[in-house]
């Protein structure tokens, strides 16, 4: 065990100062040659970290559940006594399953849901050709057919990798909404937060009607946050649209900034529970921001009993948005609750999967431009199917019948 | 990217095989086999050995007479006859082929012992009568000269290249498409519910499923002497008179005559997840099932299953561990390990695309693949067969080592050999192994260049191709090698026979639990190919793993591709720098594609 500076093997760059711990196997977990990194737990880092390993030949991140396996394998691991570990191996592979599925929602999800098809379908063509060229009147058209959508697809994947961590696309932070009843300054705290007037006010209630997001970085931490139209029984059908859109977004959203106005705020606490309670969904993370600071005066008392409150009040500031008091203390409050949500290692950080991606997305850019090198038909095939291999790990993979299944569909193959 | 496979067919084409077989003289000279043609109605019954899973043992068969035949073991190959009904047009009648009795009997007996049953269903073409055709105008497919043997013990196929019959090219049109889209009312068997496959199974299938097109017809002759054209892509169900009309509208066919119209056939067939990777019966001890009863189809299919449930039956009868072909070591691995965990739906062919290491599973080493195994495990292969088989081991491993220790720079080779285009990127020294990989490379160029000790390999012809195709694949064989591993590592790891999955303490889903009872896999290697089944369940199903699990397989993995030269010339040897290493290290992983 050493205390050792981290560098990206590429760049040189210093990545952290950790600890180091190398366990010669078989005096490992899972009876192999074992390395440990103990990196401080910031999620650029582990970002950084992670990144930088996965360029590194020889080495890919480990199935759910892999290391279990290899320490069975090699007798290390006796399952029949470990009962605890049953719950703990379905708690992280559930957790990893869960976010690999959210990760897939949104415009991120079908990006990468349709290269997939794309891939599979020339991978089934080219498998068509080698299948059933003889007989079936498969044409070798289909495989110009075939390099010209992997040309394409190359391209798409390269840019998509180039633009990376900066672009619009990667919208995979954090979900943060603010939502709370009309005109209480949802929408200038959204600027706020930005910095910049991504989202329309005006002192008229009912203004934001559609769902305004924003990729931000809190922190260090990757948030999406969104602005939403104030929660009420809207008559204008625009506005209706607006607010169910708003409800659907609370629904999903990891952390609620419940913003309400603090002067017209309810002391009571079952009432203000109740308000609270119409907002947010009753398991979300929430953090209560009361706007409006300005115009109080002499009712900062509703603070003071946060504590006392049955049941307790969720991380509360005062805030206003119009003179930038309490900013501050809004921003130490929120990247508290961003710490708790993407420091949990079992939950796996929006920017651990980020890194899976890329690395997974590297692996399938390799094995294309050693495609376009073949020109045995069946190592050419081998290749794209190492390409949609590593393309599956992101949208899950496809099988035999899978490919069949396009065959058909797409060849008149008979008897 | 030219479209090129080297020196090797995926499937070598078998449009010879049907005027080959069957070869019955030969079956009916082979010793210690008695044949006896008779119907067998029902199945001798007594009760289970208590070691093994099923409800009971299986002593004999009885035949429609009412005698019976008693049998250390029983296979069934029923084809299409379980139940089987013949559709042409709107009418049927039972039959397992155009004018056999189809079985019921037995039929009634498997469902009643508690066999899962489904049905499927198939067809066949009309067949024409040759001197009826005119294959003047039609494109002509001249058979492969020289013809390549199936066998390896064959030096060369016993006709001569020139007597060989070709097959002739013709395309329907839409006068034939016509007459079948005015006549689906007469024609039940493709609107039916029994599911059909998902490629087309007759050609109105095809004038449906993809319109306004030509479809391919290919006429082959059923044989030699035979005056009978079989058209492939034809098959019909038309009523006979409409079958007529479509045959006439066809370029050659205009007056052609059907000897026998084409028909649909159902029939049913047995769940082949109630089978283990023996292809015995969980159910009934002792008792196989081959062919289209597991719900493939095709003569190879077919073949392969009857190969194997045989081997078996006799092993059984023997005292003998079962025989399993792995996924790793041969297509009928695939077949068999796809049926007996998957199931299937519809009729079951075997393509390429099935099998995941098809890069290693080729058609010119299967003697390293099976061969030795079928004689010391088997029983089934000759003597003269395998010493063949440990000479052309012996001889490619030793080619291998002298082409990978003839090492010299880039520059030298590049004058050694013209004809090769090495580019000037490698990395010295190349070894003759690295430049036999170039496709315009072979073992007469090499030996010409460095006659000492390269002419006599070159100068054998088999070994020759064999070591060109060698060097051609080995950076796929060698990638597959850790995902072989692997596979083989969970195929080493046995399930119990008699879980219940439905009871055992484990973190299961009801549908995971349901699907792996219906499954019933052997091995975790398995379950890990079962749809579904998520990770942490497999994980938890290893508690259950037999304490045996690494004594299984001994022999695997002996003979297989990568491995078997390995002990002189390693195949852990870096690959060669055209390919770039790093990005070929990183990507492992075993899935089912």
């Amino acid at each position: 065990m050493a205390l050792r500076r981290i560098r990206d093997p590429h760049t040189a760059e210093l990545l952290d100062r950790g600890l180091v711990v190398w366990f010669p196997g078989p005096q490992s977990f899972t009876g192999e040659d074992c390395m440990e990194l103990h990196v401080h737990g910031g999620p650029a880092v582990v970002s950084g970290v992670l990144r930088a390993l996965g360029r590194l030949s020889g080495l890919r991140p480990a199935e759910p559940g892999e290391f279990t396996r290899r320490a069975f394998h090699r007798g290390k691991l006796d399952l029949t006594a470990a009962e605890g570990l049953r719950d703990l191996i379905h708690a992280e592979t559930e957790a990893q399953r869960q976010q690999a599925l959210r990760q897939m929602e949104g415009e991120l999800g079908r990006l990468y849901q349709q290269w997939g098809e794309t891939l599979t379908q020339a991978l089934a063509h080219i498998e068509a050709y080698i299948d059933f060229s003889e007989d079936d009147n498969v044409e070798e058209e289909v495989l110009s057919q075939v390099d010209a959508a992997v040309q394409t697809l190359e391209q798409e994947i390269a840019a998509h990798l180039q633009d990376g961590r900066r672009g619009e696309l990667l919208r995979s932070g954090v979900r943060a909404v603010i939502a709370g009843p009309p005109n209480v300054g949802k929408s200038s705290l959204l600027n706020l937060l930005c910095q910049r007037p991504a989202a329309i006010v005006s002192p008229v209630a009912g203004t934001t009607r559609d769902v305004v997001e924003v990729s931000l970085n809190v922190s260090g931490y990757p948030v999406v946050l969104s602005g939403t139209a104030g929660l009420r029984d809207a008559t204008d059908p625009i506005e209706q649209e607006g607010v169910s859109r708003a409800r659907d977004r609370l629904q999903h959203a990891d952390l609620v900034l419940a913003v309400l106005d603090a002067t017209t705020v309810p002391t009571e606490p079952a009432e203000l529970g109740a308000a609270l309670g119409s907002l947010v969904p009753p398991t979300t993370p929430c953090i209560l921001v009361l706007n409006k600071a300005d115009l109080l005066r002499g009712h900062t008392g509703v603070l003071c009993d946060a504590s006392t409150h049955r049941p307790p009040l969720p991380p509360t500031t005062l805030l206003s948005c119009k003179t930038g008091e309490g900013t501050d203390s809004l921003l130490q409050l929120l990247g508290q609750q961003l710490a708790k949500l993407c420091g949990d290692p079992l939950a796996g950080s929006p920017s651990l999967t980020q890194s899976r991606h890329s690395t997974q997305l590297g692996g399938c850019m390799a094995a294309l431009a050693l495609y376009r090198q073949q020109q045995d038909v069946g190592m050419a095939a081998e290749q794209l199917r190492l390409a949609r291999r590593h393309l599956g790990r992101i949208t899950g993979h496809v099988g035999a019948e899978d490919i069949l299944d396009v065959i058909f569909r797409d060849f008149c193959i008979g008897k | 990217m030219l479209p090129w496979l080297f020196s090797m067919s995926f499937s070598i084409c078998e449009k010879e095989s049907r005027q080959v077989f069957p070869k019955r003289k030969e079956i009916l000279s082979t010793p210690l086999l008695t044949i006896r043609e008779a119907s067998v109605e029902d199945l001798l019954l007594t009760e289970p050995e208590a070691n093994r899973p099923g409800k009971c043992q299986v002593t004999g068969v009885v035949l429609g007479d009412g005698s019976t035949v008693c049998a250390g073991s029983v296979i069934l190959t029923t084809g299409t006859f379980l139940r089987g009904v013949i559709l042409m047009g709107l009418e049927t009648h039972p039959a397992g082929r155009l004018g056999d009795q189809p079985a019921v009997g037995l039929a009634q007996t498997l469902e009643k012992l508690g066999f899962t049953v489904g049905r499927l269903k198939t067809g066949t073409p009309p067949r024409l009568a040759k001197d009826t055709i005119n294959f003047s105008g039609l494109e002509e497919r001249v058979p492969d000269n020289p013809p390549v043997p199936f066998s390896f013990l064959s030096k060369a196929v016993w006709i001569k290249p020139e007597d060989q019959l070709s097959c002739y090219l013709t395309h329907t049109n839409l006068k034939a498409q016509q007459i079948v889209l005015d006549n689906l009312h007469l024609n039940d068997h493709v609107r039916e519910t029994t599911k059909g496959p998902r490629y087309c199974p007759s050609f109105e299938s095809k004038v449906l499923r993809f319109p306004n097109r030509e479809h391919q017809v290919w006429l082959e002759p059923e044989g030699l002497e035979s005056d009978v054209i079989y058209p492939q892509g034809l098959s019909m169900t038309l009523p006979p008179e409409l079958q007529e009309q479509v045959i006439r509208s066809i370029p050659g066919l205009e007056k052609a005559k059907i000897l026998q119209p084409g028909y649909g056939v159902q029939y049913d067939f047995l769940d082949p997840r109630q089978l283990t990777a023996s292809l015995e019966s969980r159910l009934v001890q002792r008792l196989f099932f081959a062919g289209q009863i597991n719900g493939t189809t095709g003569y190879e299919e077919a073949a392969a299953q009857g190969i194997i449930a045989g081997i078996n039956a006799c092993l059984l009868v023997q005292g003998k561990p079962p025989f399993i072909v792995s996924r790793t070591e041969g297509y009928v691995g695939v077949l068999i390990d796809d049926l007996t965990t998957l199931g299937t739906t519809e009729p079951y062919r075997m393509f390429t695309s099935r099998v995941e290491f098809r890069m290693s599973l080729r058609p010119d080493n299967a003697d390293a693949r099976l061969t030795h195994r079928g004689f010391e495990e088997a029983g089934c292969v000759s003597q003269q067969r395998y010493e063949q088989a440990v000479q052309m081991r012996a001889a490619l491993e030793d080619g291998i080592a002298t082409l990978k220790s003839i090492q010299f720079s880039v520059s030298k080779w590049s004058h050694l050999v013209r004809e090769v285009p090495i580019s000037s990127n490698r990395r010295s020294p190349l070894s003759a192994f690295d430049v036999l990989r170039y496709p315009e490379a072979n073992m007469e160029i090499l030996a010409r260049a460095i006659p000492e000790p390269l002419r006599k390999l070159a100068e054998w012809r088999e070994l020759s191709e064999r070591l060109k195709i060698e060097a051609a694949y080995e950076w796929c064989v060698v990638n597959q090698q850790q995902e072989i591993e692997e596979v083989r590592r969970d195929e080493a790891l046995r399930l119990p026979e008699d879980i219940d999955y439905f009871a055992i303490d484990a973190s299961l889903s009801a549908e995971v639990r349901e699907k792996l009872n219906s499954s019933r896999p052997q091995t975790i290697g398995a379950v890990s190919r079962i749809p579904g089944v998520t990770p942490a369940a497999i994980i938890n199903l290893l508690r259950f793993v037999k304490a045996e699990k690494l004594k299984a397989f001994p022999q695997t993995g002996k003979y297989l591709s990568g491995k078997m030269y390995s002990e002189k010339a390693t195949s852990q040897t870096p690959i060669s720098a055209e390919i770039s290493e790093e990005e070929l290290g990183s990507t492992f992983v075993k899935t089912p594609l």
